[in-house]
């Protein structure tokens, strides 16, 4: 197998120099041109990132496509087509030498350097015969394809020449019955001169020895040149770093098609298997793919390349869980990247070690004693100026995305958060980082989550599942799809919210991280619904499933940890849930763990105070996270918190200042579309004026206003309960609706709140 | 030949068929293959064919086999030989696939198991007893452990008890393991230890042989000598260049057994020109082989004659498939350059055997004489198709960049060729050829000039040596190499062209017209007496001179102040525009060359020679027909405007 030259580049050579000689009229010119600027161009060319270039670029064209390409436009030669004309440049190359010939002519079809030029003039002579021929710039697209072409056919040892003339002929053989329509005198051995000119045929000795293997079809796979695979490979290895995803069966086959042709393999075919048993969670193979690509690699680029081997390294080590490795590896990278003053790495490796500490923080001690980054925000400051002064866009952007994230973590002005975000996406926007996109979305999506204003962050999942999807790393669209699962279920969704679980393509699931991930998040919604169901047995079988993945990431852990209490409530095991609890924020204490959880855990236990009838002694614990909610701008959390106040504001009979309090947040809560958090706060909201009404003397008008208040609240909140399918809440606040319709002696209506009661609890028992 | 019956024919498939097992016996592979080609190219006829396996099997039976002879062994009628060879043909069989495996020194100590003495080889006879030997100047002491370094001593069998067959397998190993160290030390083509290693193992092979025969002669035994350790004797005598010694022993060799090519191609390289052809040939064996041998031997001489052809056709009758005799026939025509003639045969040739490498070189040199690119490019690719590292495929590829004036690449290939076999002639010359087109002299004439030593016989080496160092304007030197080309080529008008341009420019004008005058001989001879078809020289009419060889002696003429002599050899250059003069009634056939630059200079002297000798008329007469042709015009105007200036002024006084 060639390096560069197949047949499919003859034929474009072919039709680039028919394009030259002035026969293709201007109407074909565009679409000749495009069609040949579509191929020529390099994979990674700016041009060329464009996604239907990519899909139209086959790595061999055959010569069908030639043919498609060319056969409605008419020639600048009467009666002909370009194809014709293409056939005709084609057929002539008739024997090896004329191949050479070709190849030889070629440099007609290029400016003369000054040298040629001053040479000519020199000596005289050496003028093209053919005065309409335009000449192409040396280092146009075009002409620098020609060249790189000639050059490479120079290049050639006499039998790999051989080898490129012998591919050739079954690659035109196709064309013979249209050629044979043009030319009468063409037959079968029409394709070599010299076995034409002694009338020699297929089934001749000679023939045998010089076209041996034409018969046999050996050299079919011959079409594509080691240049081809390479750019393949780098197509592939692209496409994986980028997206995360895995390489698809299909195109492994044809990897290994080529591959076993008898190509020079490039070293990158061993870093595609790397990355593919990576993705695969094959920790042993990974490793040794790694290291042979190194191995091979090595020679020719020296130890420069040695801190990407270790860079890699380090990633692999933290995929699979081998911390401690991961960090030794990343350190010693980092001094390399130094060393050999590679900036790229450098950055690269310390940002990632920054996400790292984070991911990972008691791992990361060691490294914060020598101060490799100081603390955090002397990190992302210094990461910062570094990407600025390399022009790393996409570190920068992350880097600003990590600054926002950490002010808001830490409790941060939102302002601030959202001044990251928007440098960010400026800097997207104006320096084209496609795949940064996501992450900024999925930021700007979670600051409005925390917000409370769920629609919007509804409306950035979407839109970025909707423009960017392809263009990003699966990771991103993953998470994406199971946060907007999320919300679905919090607004009580659950069908479409498992829908948009199954959006996810089978080939993301490939990758055991993704898979993981999906199954982890699809387990969450399932186990909540059952606890709304009061299905509990099946909660039961879903946690055990939950917890069997060894390393979940932390949000997820503490989703199932909260799931768990919430199972333990309503079991009833207060103090189960209690201990559980203490364990959970004991935790959180010594690390630094994100305000969000931390509020959540505190309303956890304030309800927990509150089921185990002792309200009161939840009430510091209930306002603490009511400030700091406040302090980090978590509204939904916020709105919890002052619920679990009003709860308490209740159990003192402080009704009045209870449903002010309530009936001031109201308009948020609703606003943050979470059933769930609308239906509790209806429900206090329903016992405050309640409790107001019994304040109210009886029989009194305020009484009435009061009871029929709490009723609307009822009803308010029985929907919301309803709409999650919260058997439980449903139910209670039934038995409330009649027991109030029961006080306002209206006993047909409370017979009818009861039946319904019941009613709810079998059909809740028949779902089972 | 035509007495040629079945029975004769079924003899001599017998005999070459007992010739090609014992050539393979000694591991001669290419005799043997040569042998064998020769073998199957007899003609099948009807009886034979049926009966041709069991032939074999019948003469297999009545020479009464040992028990374990393999099927290919023929036994040896000598009874003491073959008592010896069955004794140790177990040794035999270990070293024959020793030797199979290149492992040339562990082949040798199976039978000889102790050093022979190693060193370069003196020049001297070592059976002539009577001149004092100088050997023991460059002897390497301490592996001379069998023979002490004894100077008037006759010299003593050293060797072990053994068969013929098995001592010459031992000592043909030693002397392959000599060679093959010697091309390993050569390192690099034209590298600087490249043509100045030796083969060490020759001197403890010569001494070998040396004491053996004498011994065999002491026991009278000599008659009982099967001719390879002469054969070996010969080839080994010949590398240290005692050539007529070498030829003895060869001769005496083919004598014992005849079917061994590779002692005709030794023999025939040792002969340099065709005196030394008649001369032994009467001392050589009346049989098949010898006819094959002078055939082939004329040929690489230029024997391209008559008689030659005729030998060629008997021999055909005899072998009418043999591809070695067709080689022959195309590479005669070859010589005498009548190009497509040769072509057809080879064309023939490849299309008959396509597998077949032997000899393409030659035939990619005639497609490249020929110009035929699409051709020579087919021949390169079917040759690497069969095998790309044989020396006659690269260099039928560095011909085809040759004739491309890829210059760089062509010498690659010749490289190539060399690295893969150092003794390939044809690469040597044909490097040469590149090197001057890439005006490298000094690799130039080196590589000339190893062509040379590996074969005297090339002229267009010595051709190419005299150019080159035209080129580096050393005509004396240059003289000498055009000479050797022209004794090698007498009737080539090329070579005789090149000594009259070099005498000319080493001032000795005398000297240059004979060989121009030999070069016009030479090129009529061509023409006329050339009895094959249409061979004419360089695509020019028949019975033209060439008008350029007159020129130049006209000028070497006036250069000896004979102004006579060059006028009318000036007439003669000039006549060539219309032909001779028998031609004139065939129109069709045989026009002149028609006017040249070479016609209009004559035609510009002899008007300044007519203007000089006052016959202004005739004068006139010319440097019109000069401004006709519109050759040199400004000159014949000028000429004429002097001439009317003259007349005007000549005429005026009178």
């Amino acid at each position: 197998m060639s390096r560069y030259l197949t047949p499919t580049k003859i034929g474009l050579l072919a039709l680039i120099s028919l394009y030259t000689e002035s026969v293709v009229p201007s109407a074909a010119t565009i679409p000749v041109l495009s069609f040949l600027i579509s191929q020529v161009l390099p994979v990674n060319s700016v041009t060329s990132r464009n996604d239907d270039l990519l899909r139209s670029r086959d790595i061999a064209l055959t010569l069908d496509d030639f043919q498609k390409a060319t056969i409605n436009h008419i020639s600048g030669i009467p009666g002909r087509t370009v194809w014709d004309l293409l056939l005709n440049k084609l057929w002539k190359i008739n024997s090896f030498d004329a191949l050479h010939v070709f190849f030889d002519t070629l440099s007609l079809l290029l400016q003369k350097t000054p040298e040629q030029l001053q040479n000519e003039a020199e000596g005289g002579a050496d003028t093209d015969s053919n005065p309409n021929r335009m000449l192409l710039s040396r280092t146009s697209p075009l002409g620098a394809f020609v060249r790189r072409a000639r050059l490479e056919f120079t290049r050639l040892q006499f039998h790999y020449g051989l080898t490129l003339g012998k591919s050739f002929v079954p690659y035109r053989a196709p064309s013979l019955p249209q050629w044979k329509k043009r030319n009468q005198t063409a037959g079968n051995t029409s394709f070599d001169v010299n076995l034409q000119q002694d009338h020699l045929d297929l089934g001749d000795r000679l023939t045998e020895v010089a076209y041996g293997e034409l018969e046999t079809g050996a050299l079919q796979v011959a079409g594509v040149s080691t240049e081809d695979v390479k750019k393949l490979l780098e197509y592939q290895v692209d496409q994986m770093q980028r997206m995360g995803s895995r390489l698809p069966q299909a195109m492994k086959m044809k990897l290994r098609d080529m591959i076993e042709s008898g190509v020079t393999i490039p070293s990158l075919s061993h870093y595609v298997s790397f990355l593919d048993s990576w993705k695969a969670g094959d920790y042993p193979s990974s490793f040794d793919n790694l290291h042979r690509y190194f191995d091979y690699t090595m020679h020719n680029r020296d130890r420069t390349f040695y801190q990407y081997a270790l860079l890699n390294l380090a990633i692999l080590h933290q995929d699979f869980g081998c911390y401690s490795e991961a960090v030794v590896a990343i350190q010693e990278t980092i001094s390399t990247a130094r060393e050999n003053n590679d900036m790229v790495c450098l950055n690269y490796s310390l940002s990632w070690l920054y996400h790292f500490g984070k991911a990972h923080p008691e791992e990361i001690h060691e490294v914060r004693k020598k101060g490799v980054l100081g603390t955090d925000r002397e990190a992302l400051a210094f990461l910062k100026a570094k990407a600025k002064e390399t022009s790393m866009w996409t570190l920068l952007s992350t880097s600003l995305l990590s600054e926002a994230k950490l002010s808001l973590s830490h409790g941060d002005g939102v302002a601030q958060a959202f001044e990251s975000i928007l440098k960010a996406s400026h800097l997207n926007v104006t320096k084209n980082v496609v795949n940064a996109i996501g992450s900024q979305m999925s930021m700007q999506s979670s600051v409005f989550g925390r917000l409370g204003v769920n629609c919007q962050a509804w409306v950035y999942g979407e839109l970025f599942l909707q423009c960017y999807a392809s263009s990003s790393p699966v990771e991103d669209v993953v998470h994406c799809i199971g946060k907007s699962a999320f919300l679905l279920s919090q607004k009580g969704r659950y069908e479409d919210a498992l829908a948009r679980m199954e959006e996810i393509e089978e080939e993301t699931l490939q990758i055991l991280r993704y898979s993981q991930y999906w199954t982890s998040s699809l387990g969450l919604l399932k186990f909540q619904r059952h606890l709304h169901r009061d299905n509990l047995t099946a909660a039961e079988h879903v946690l055990s499933q939950l917890r069997a993945p060894l390393n979940p990431s932390q949000d997820l852990q503490f989703n199932v940890s909260m799931l768990e209490m919430d199972l333990l409530i309503r079991r009833g095991d207060y103090s189960k849930a209690m201990e559980m609890l203490e364990e959970l924020a004991t935790k959180f204490n010594e690390e630094e763990a994100d305000t969000y959880q931390r509020v959540k855990l505190m309303t956890l236990k304030a309800q927990i105070y509150e089921k185990s009838g002792l309200p009161q002694k939840g009430f510091s614990v209930a306002l603490r996270a009511a400030s700091l909610a406040h302090r980090a701008r978590l509204l939904p959390a916020l709105w919890e918190a002052v619920g679990r106040v009003s709860a308490v504001l209740i159990s003192l009979k402080e009704f009045s200042a209870a449903v002010k309090l309530l009936e001031s947040i109201m308009p948020q809560v609703l606003e943050c579309e979470d059933c769930n958090l609308s239906a509790q706060t209806f429900a206090l909201l329903a016992d405050a004026h309640v409790g107001m009404a019994g304040q109210a003397k009886a029989e009194t008008l305020q009484r009435k206003e009061q009871l029929t208040k709490a009723l609307e609240r009822i009803e308010r909140s029985f929907d919301e309960f309803s709409r999650i399918e919260d058997v439980r809440g449903q139910c209670e606040m039934m038995a409330k609706k009649a027991t109030i319709m029961h006080l306002n002696g209206d006993p047909v209506l409370a017979n009818d709140c009861a039946a319904k009661y019941l009613d709810i609890k079998r059909a809740a028992k028949d779902q089972l | 030949m035509a007495t040629f019956t079945k029975a004769n024919a079924d003899h001599l498939r017998n005999t070459l068929q007992e010739a090609v097992v014992k050539c393979s016996e000694r591991c001669l592979y290419q005799s043997a293959k040569w042998v064998a080609e020769l073998s199957v190219s007899l003609p099948m006829l009807p009886s034979a064919s049926s009966s041709f396996d069991a032939d074999t099997d019948s003469q297999m039976q009545d020479v009464d086999p040992p028990p374990i002879s393999p099927a290919f062994h023929f036994a040896n009628n000598d009874p003491e030989e073959a008592r010896l060879e069955a004794q140790e043909l177990s040794r035999y069989l270990l070293a024959k696939s020793y030797f199979d495996c290149r492992e040339y020194d562990r082949c040798a100590a199976v039978f000889i198991p102790s050093a022979l003495p190693r060193g370069p080889l003196s020049p001297t006879s070592p059976n002539s007893q009577s001149r004092t030997s100088t050997k023991a100047g460059k002897r390497i002491g301490k592996d001379s452990g069998v023979i002490t370094e004894v100077e008037s001593e006759p010299p003593s069998n050293a060797l072990p008890k053994l068969s013929q067959r098995a001592l010459f397998l031992a000592l043909y190993s030693k002397y392959m393991s000599g060679e093959k160290r010697k091309d390993e030390e050569s390192e690099m083509i034209l590298g600087p230890v490249d043509g100045s290693t030796v083969n060490k193992e020759l001197v403890g092979i010569t001494r070998s042989l040396e004491g053996w025969f004498t011994d065999r002669e002491a026991r009278g035994l000599s008659g009982s000598n099967q001719g390879w350790l002469e054969y070996l004797y010969g080839i080994v005598l010949a590398k240290g260049k005692t050539e007529e010694d070498a030829k003895r022993w060869l001769i005496r060799s083919v004598h014992l057994f005849p079917f061994n090519w590779g002692a005709w191609l030794e023999l025939s390289e040792l002969l340099n020109n065709v005196e030394e052809l008649q001369k032994i040939v009467p001392e050589l064996p009346r049989n098949l082989m010898t006819l094959i041998f002078h055939l082939y031997a004329s040929q690489e001489l230029y024997q391209s004659t008559d008689p030659i052809h005729k030998e060629l056709d008997e021999l055909d009758n005899i072998f009418p498939d043999s591809q070695f005799l067709k080689t022959q026939r195309a590479l005669l025509y070859y010589h005498s350059k009548d190009y497509d003639e040769a072509e057809t045969i080879f064309s023939a040739l490849l299309h008959a055997d396509p597998h077949r490498i032997d000899s393409l070189d030659f035939y990619s040199n005639i497609l490249y004489v020929m110009s035929a690119r699409p051709k020579l490019a087919f021949l390169a690719q079917i040759a690497t198709a069969t095998d790309k590292f044989r020396p006659e495929t690269c260099c039928v590829v560095g011909n085809y960049y040759s004739l491309k004036s890829e210059h760089e690449k062509a010498v690659m290939y010749f490289r190539r060729a060399l690295t893969l076999d150092r003794n390939f002639l044809s690469a040597w010359t044909l490097m040469g050829h590149e090197y001057v087109e890439m005006k490298n002299t000094h690799a130039a004439i080196e590589s000339y000039r190893r062509a040379v030593d590996v074969n005297q016989k090339d002229y267009r080496a010595w051709y190419g040596l005299g150019q080159t160092y035209e080129v580096l304007e050393m005509h004396l030197y240059a003289l000498f190499y055009y000479q050797r080309a022209a004794s090698l080529r007498p009737y080539d008008p090329k070579m005789w062209q090149a000594v009259g341009s070099c005498y000319d420019k080493v001032d000795r004008p005398v000297q240059s017209i004979k060989a121009y005058k030999r070069a016009l001989v030479a090129g009529t001879y061509y023409d006329q007496g050339s009895s094959f078809g249409s061979g004419t020289t360089a695509g020019e009419p028949a019975g033209v001179l060439d008008p350029e060889t007159l020129y130049q002696i006209a000028l070497m003429f006036e250069k000896l102040n004979q102004l006579d002599d060059a006028a009318s050899y000036m007439e003669m250059t000039l006549a060539q525009e219309e032909g001779p003069e028998e031609d004139d009634d065939d129109e069709a056939e045989g026009r002149g060359i028609g006017v040249t630059t070479t016609t209009s200079k004559a035609r510009m002297w002899l008007a300044r020679w007519e203007f000089k000798r006052g016959a202004h008329v005739r004068a006139m007469e010319l440097a019109n027909e000069l401004c006709q042709d519109g050759v040199e015009v400004e000159e014949a105007k000028a000429l004429i405007r002097d001439m009317r200036a003259r007349m005007e002024s000549g005429r005026s006084p009178s």
